[in-house]
C-alpha cells in the first residue's frame, strides 16, 4: 500500500514513548531509545519529505486508518503543507532530546521525562496529519496532556500556579473547539477535512453558520498559538518548563495552532468563497472575514511580544514575550494571504508565513538551549546578574551570536529570508491596495509600520539580551560557572542548520513554496483523501 | 425535547462559568469539569435527534414501538472520547490542585504569588 509511509511518523513517537516508559529501571538505556527514537522520528519524516515533496513524481499520500475509507473513516494525510511542519518539528525535536540528556538532572530524567516527551510528538505528528476534524481535537488533548506535565515538572509555587493556568485555559479552549466542532458537523454532515471542504464548496450552501462556528475554533486555535489576546498563559508556561521543552513548544505546539488555521481556513473553507456565485456574497466569505482578525492579532501580538521583550529583566522572559511577537509576523502575512485578490499574493503570503515559521523555530531554539546552558553555568537567567560570558567561552558568544543575528534577520541566516519574504508580502499588498481606496492603503501602511516597528524591537531586545549577558563585565555568578563544553558542542551544531538554511536557501524554498501551494489548491488535497471528484 | 436540550446546556455553561470564576481552586476544576460536560451535552442537541424505526437503528426491529428519539451514532462516538478526555483531565486537575496546594498552602488562587 503506498500510503503506509504517512502513518510511520506516528507509529515511530508511539513506540518510542511506550519503550522507554518499558525502560524506566534503566537511565542509560531509556536515554539511549530515546534519542535514537527520535533519530528514527526524523528518518521516517525524511522519508515522508522526499517521498511528497522531492520526488520526481511527489504528490500528497493518504492512510485510510483502518481500512475504513473516507469520508467514514479517520485519514491520515501527509501533503506538502503537513510534512514542512513535521520536518521542522523532527529537527527541533532530534535537538531537544539530546540536549535533554545532557541538560536535565539525571535524577529528573528517570521515570517519565523520556515518555513524556515523545508522546508529546505524538500529539503534535498526528494533528499535523489527520485529515478528520474531530481527530484533530483528540490530538490537541494528547499534546496538551503531556505539556501540562511538562509545564509543572518542576513542581514548586511558582510552577505549579503557572501550571493552574494553563490547564484551565486550554481546558476551556478544548470546550470552546468541540463546540466548533460539533456545529461544524451539523451544519455539513461530516468531520473529514476534504470532506468538508467538497459539502461547502457545493452551490447554495449556506455558509453563514460555518463562520460563526469556525470563530470558535479559531479562538482555541489561536490560544495554542499564543496569539495576543490569548497570549497570557506564554511567558509564566514558558518560564516554568524544562528549557528543551520549551524549544519543542515554540518549534511544534505553538505551529500546530498556526497549521491549524492554514488548514481549515485556506484548504477547507477556502473553498466556500469561489463557489458561492450570487452577487455581493462573495465578500462574506470565510476568508475575507478572517483576513482582519488575523491582521488585528497578528499586529497585537508584534506589539504586545516586542514591548514585552523589551522591559524583561531575564533572559527566558525576554524570549517568551519576543516568541509572542515573532507568532505576529506569522500571522500577519497570514492576513495578508486571506485578504489577497489574487491566487499568487495568497500563495506568496502563505509561503512568507512558514519560512518565518521554520526560521522562528529552528533560531528560537538556539536561543532557549543557550538560555539552558547560561541557566546551567550560572544558575541564573536574570540580565542584571549576568556580563561576560564572551570572555569565558568565546564558542558559546558565537552560537549565541547566531542565534541573535538570525532573530534580528541578517542575511545570509535564516531569519533573513523569513523577514524578506514578510516585507516582501507586505510591500505587495500595499501595491496593490494603492489603486484602491483609502482605507485599504492606510492599512496597508499601517500593517507596513507595525512590521518596521517590530523588526526595530527586535533589533532592540536582541541587542539587550546580547550585552546583558555576552558582554560586560565579568559577574560574580558567571565567573563562578563552567560553560558545559558538550552543550556548546550540540548547540553548535544547531546554529550551522541555522546558517545552511539561510545559505543554501533555494531547497527550503522548493519545499516551502510546494507547501503554500498544497495549502491553498484543495481539489489535490480532496483527491489524495480519495473523496475527491464528487 | 429541543429545548430542555438547549436550556440544559444553557444552565450548564451558566453555572460552569460562575465556578471557573471563583477564586478556590476545587470549585475552579469543577467549573471545567462541567463546562466540558456541558459541550458534551451541545453536541447532542448537534447530532439532531429524530424519530426512530428499525430502518434507522437495526436493533429495534426486536422491539416494539414507541421508540425513544435516538441521536446520532456518530455524535455519540464523539461524546464517548470526549468524556474520556474529560475524566482524564479532571483527575490531572485535581492532583495539580492537590500539589498547588501544598506548594503555595492556600487553594486561593488570588492569594497566590504571580
Amino acid at each position: 500500500m503506498t500510503g503506509t509511509i504517512a502513518i510511520a511518523p506516528v507509529v515511530v513517537a508511539l513506540v518510542a514513548g511506550t519503550t522507554t516508559l518499558l525502560a524506566r529501571r534503566w537511565p542509560r538505556l531509556q536515554q539511549t531509545v530515546s534519542i535514537g527514537s527520535a533519530l528514527a522520528y526524523a528518518y521516517s519524516v525524511a522519508l515522508l519529505v522526499r517521498t511528497v515533496v522531492f520526488a520526481p513524481d511527489g504528490a500528497a499520500i493518504a492512510y485510510q486508518l483502518g481500512g475504513w475509507h473516507a469520508p467514514f473513516g479517520i485519514t491520515l494525510v501527509a501533503d506538502a503543507l503537513a510534512v514542512f511542519m513535521l520536518a521542522m518539528t523532527a529537527i527541533v525535536a532530534v535537538y531537544a532530546v539530546i540536549f535533554s540528556v545532557r541538560f536535565i538532572e539525571a535524577a529528573n530524567q528517570r521515570v517519565y521525562y523520556h515518555p513524556l516527551f515523545h508522546f508529546l510528538l505524538l500529539g503534535v505528528t498526528g494533528a499535523f496529519l489527520t485529515g478528520d476534524l474531530f481527530n484533530l481535537f483528540v490530538w490537541f488533548e494528547v499534546m496538551l496532556m503531556a505539556s501540562y506535565v511538562f509545564v509543572s515538572f518542576y513542581g514548586n509555587s511558582e510552577h505549579t500556579a503557572a501550571a493552574v493556568r494553563y490547564v484551565v485555559l486550554n481546558v476551556v479552549g478544548s470546550a470552546l473547539m468541540l463546540l466548533g466542532i460539533g456545529g461544524l458537523y451539523a451544519t455539513t454532515g461530516t468531520l473529514n477535512m476534504a470532506d468538508m471542504a467538497q459539502q461547502l464548496a457545493q452551490p447554495g450552501v449556506d455558509i453563514r453558520p460555518v463562520v460563526g462556528l469556525s470563530a470558535f475554533v479559531f479562538v482555541t486555535f489561536a490560544l495554542k498559538a499564543g496569539l495576543a489576546p490569548f497570549q497570557f498563559w506564554v511567558p509564566s508556561a514558558y518560564r516554568s518548563a524544562p528549557i528543551p521543552i520549551v524549544a519543542i513548544f515554540v518549534g511544534a505546539t505553538k505551529k500546530v495552532g498556526i497549521y491549524a488555521i492554514i488548514r481549515l481556513y485556506f484548504t477547507v473553507f477556502g473553498t466556500a468563497n469561489v463557489t458561492v456565485a450570487a452577487p455581493g456574497i462573495t465578500g462574506r466569505s470565510p476568508l475575507v472575514l478572517l483576513a482582519p482578525v488575523l491582521l488585528t492579532v497578528g499586529v497585537l501580538s508584534v506589539l504586545v511580544g516586542g514591548f514585552g521583550a523589551v522591559t524583561r529583566d531575564s533572559l527566558d522572559g525576554l524570549f517568551a514575550y519576543s516568541s509572542i511577537g515573532q507568532l505576529g509576523f506569522v500571522v500577519i502575512p497570514l492576513g495578508i494571504a486571506a485578504a489577497a485578490p489574487s491566487e499568487s499574493l495568497r500563495q506568496s503570503g502563505i509561503l512568507a508565513a512558514l519560512v518565518f515559521a521554520l526560521h522562528h523555530a529552528l533560531t528560537k531554539s538556539v536561543l532557549f538551549f543557550s538560555t539552558g546552558v547560561i541557566r546551567d553555568a550560572t544558575g541564573t537567567t536574570r540580565l542584571s546578574e549576568l556580563g561576560g560570558i564572551g570572555k569565558r567561552s568565546p564558542a558559546f558568544a558565537g552560537v549565541f551570536l547566531v542565534g541573535g543575528l538570525s532573530l534580528i534577520g541578517i542575511p545570509p541566516l535564516a531569519g533573513f529570508f523569513g523577514k524578506l519574504f514578510v516585507f516582501n508580502a507586505a510591500a505587495r499588498q500595499f501595491a496593490a491596495a494603492t489603486s484602491g481606496d483609502i482605507a485599504a492603503t492606510g492599512s496597508a501602511l499601517a500593517i507596513l509600520l507595525v512590521l518596521l516597528l517590530g523588526a526595530v524591537l527586535t533589533v532592540l531586545y536582541s541587542t539587550r539580551a546580547w550585552m546583558g549577558s555576552v558582554w560586560g563585565h565579568e559577574t560574580e555568578a558567571v565567573a563562578m560557572g563552567t560553560i558545559d563544553r558538550v552543550e556548546v558542542t550540540v548547540l553548535a551544531t544547531l546554529a550551522v542548520v541555522v546558517v545552511v538554511v539561510g545559505v543554501g536557501f533555494e531547497p527550503v524554498y522548493h519545499f516551502a513554496d510546494a507547501a503554500a501551494r498544497a495549502a491553498i489548491d484543495t481539489e489535490a488535497y480532496t483527491e489524495a483523501v480519495g473523496v475527491g471528484g464528487g | 425535547m429541543t429545548f430542555t436540550l438547549a436550556a440544559t446546556v444553557g444552565a450548564l455553561f451558566a453555572l460552569g462559568t460562575f465556578l471557573v470564576l471563583r477564586d478556590d481552586l476545587i470549585k475552579v476544576v469543577w467549573g471545567l469539569a462541567i463546562i466540558s460536560q456541558a459541550a458534551n451535552v451541545y453536541l447532542i442537541s448537534m447530532g439532531g435527534l429524530v424519530a426512530a424505526g428499525s430502518d434507522t437503528v437495526p436493533i429495534l426491529a426486536t422491539h416494539h414501538a414507541p421508540f425513544p428519539e435516538p441521536t446520532d451514532p456518530v455524535i455519540q462516538a464523539l461524546i464517548l472520547t470526549a468524556i474520556v478526555i474529560s475524566f482524564g483531565m479532571t483527575a490531572f486537575a485535581l492532583t495539580l490542585s492537590y500539589r498547588a496546594y501544598q506548594e503555595n498552602e492556600t487553594i486561593n488562587v488570588t492569594k497566590w504569588e504571580q
